[in-house]
């Protein structure tokens, strides 16, 4: 996969558990455009074993001398954001993918309602950059544990002017979304990203409010759960591999040295998708992107996020 | 036509049924597609606001005006002509919000004429629930001199701006709500496959 080699410029602590991240071209030219809602994955070589995790583009898409992004440590971190926070120090390099995007606004959208939810607000930082150059008329949503958790707001505060409602929980702020979603003019759109709870009570109020689906957005990253180590078959490969419990089926593939098709890594995008020839037992789906019918099928397998539970699984790669 | 084969631009159609989750109903409807209304509410009603906007039409023997008076239970408007329709419905949408269904039926160059319409407000036509009543009749757009023509029901029709024999094809331009129409006798002029009607 064609990589682009980074040096990180700048680091800064925004909150106690996020990082902000300045990453330039380690050429000095300019990185490759991106539109707002974009992300990129990060390739980290940490002890001999690669991470490669997704991050939403923060920067405005009209910058491209540097790539933003920000990175929350997670408790239960495979490593991955841990990482990233104690390790990387400005000057270090590595690769990132291009950027793709698989949150982009509707562009015919008369009016754009993001709704973040902590290390959520991430893609929406790009996305209002491309609504202010528009003009198009939005509101952002911004929901934090506590105001020391509240990432960019002043920076939000001060960019979004009107058009920016934080909700401080431990203020006891709530976001209402019976009365945020029952009185939008025709021809709204509304983006969600946020822990899981928040995305689907933002999915759910809208339906139930007949809002059609072309007009809901959503995006959850998933990190790879850890699980039971099992073994796997690679038929087209002629090789048969253990995937650890901390390790992802795709990581283990990659691991073997095989090369595996990829995106974003998180559930959503459906590049890794993979056929599954044989098993004999469960295939635990974790991701966002096969259907409800398709998981039950048991022949398909997203490796980024989803496992197995059985003695005999054979992959067509 | 090859079987599993499908030109993805043609339009679905289906018969109008309440959508459960909503936050209100309008339903817009011309001529036979008075029948279509007729039957949505023979229907369990919905619990939200409804609208009704009918205007006869000309291609229409029955008007369903009256009958429509007694069975709409709130919210019937009628209008004499379709023109007068559009001057309320512009006025009506900018004080919808989302969540409101559209419920379309009539012929295919009233729905179409309303996805326009709809358009400017930002509902897609794949939002609507259309229903094509009456009469299978096609606008065709003329690749050749950009006239549309209305009311083709054959296979081949005479273009109405330059006056070419078109072969109707079922490549569909939601923004001009019509069917693609080529010179059928480009390459042999004057020798025409047997005209038939197949759009009645």
């Amino acid at each position: 996969m064609n990589m682009i080699n980074i040096k990180v410029a700048a680091i800064e602590q925004v909150t106690p558990l996020v990082k902000h991240f300045t990453f330039v071209n380690k050429d000095g030219t300019a990185l490759p455009a991106f539109s707002g809602g974009s992300h990129v994955v990060v390739s980290l070589d940490i002890n001999g074993r690669v991470h490669r995790n997704p991050y939403s583009l923060m920067g405005s898409p009209e910058d491209t001398s540097a790539y933003h992004i920000s990175v929350r440590k997670q408790e239960k971190s495979r490593g991955g954001s841990e990482y990233m926070h104690e390790n990387v120090a400005v000057g270090m390099q590595f690769k990132i993918t291009y950027p793709v995007n698989l949150f982009s606004l509707a562009k015919k959208g008369r009016k754009h309602i993001l709704i973040a939810g902590g290390i959520g607000i991430t893609p929406f930082m790009s996305q209002i950059a491309d609504l202010k150059r528009t003009g198009a008329d939005y509101e952002l949503h911004y929901a934090f544990r506590s105001p020391e958790h509240g990432a960019f707001v002043s920076e939000l505060e001060q960019g979004c002017g009107t058009k920016f409602h934080c909700y401080t929980d431990s203020n006891g702020e709530r976001l209402n979304l019976d009365e945020l979603l029952s009185q939008q003019p025709l021809g709204t759109h509304v983006y969600v990203c946020g822990p899981n709870s928040m995305v689907v009570a933002v999915l759910e109020k809208a339906r139930n409010f007949g809002w059609p689906e072309n007009h809901i957005h959503s995006e959850q990253f998933l990190a790879p759960p850890i699980g039971e180590p099992f073994k796997m078959q690679l038929a087209r490969s002629n090789k048969e591999i253990l995937v650890p419990a901390e390790m992802s089926m795709l990581e283990a593939i990659e691991a073997a040295g095989v090369e595996a098709d990829f995106l974003c890594r998180g559930g959503v995008c459906g590049r890794c998708e993979l056929q599954v020839l044989e098993t004999d037992g469960a295939l635990m789906h974790n991701d966002h992107f096969l259907t409800d019918a398709e998981k039950a099928s048991c022949k398909k397998i997203m490796p980024c996020v989803s496992r197995a539970k059985c003695e005999r699984l054979v992959l067509d790669i | 036509m090859e079987r599993g084969y499908w030109i993805r631009s043609k339009p679905v159609y289906t018969s109008l049924m309440w959508q459960e989750k909503a936050t209100s109903h309008l339903v817009v409807a011309q001529g036979s597609g008075g029948m279509a209304v007729l039957k949505i509410f023979q229907q369990m009603h919905p619990k939200q606001p409804i609208t009704v906007l009918y205007a006869p039409s000309s291609d229409s023997i029955v008007d369903y005006a009256s009958t429509l008076k007694k069975v709409v239970p709130e919210g019937l408007q009628l209008f004499d002509s379709v023109q007068e329709m559009l001057t309320t419905l512009k006025e009506i949408l900018p004080t919808m919000y989302m969540g409101m269904r559209v419920y379309v039926a009539g012929s295919e160059g009233f729905i179409w004429t309303i996805a326009e319409s709809a358009k400017e407000f930002g509902i897609e036509d794949i939002d609507m629930i259309k229903e094509l009543t009456g009469t299978l009749a096609r606008s065709i757009y003329c690749v050749h001199c950009k006239a549309i023509t209305h009311n083709i029901t054959t296979n081949i029709g005479k273009c109405a701006g330059c006056e070419r024999m078109l072969f109707v094809r079922d490549h569909f331009s939601r923004r001009l709500g019509a069917y693609m129409g080529l010179m059928v006798d480009a390459e042999s002029p004057g020798q025409l496959p047997e005209i038939e009607e197949i759009y009645p």
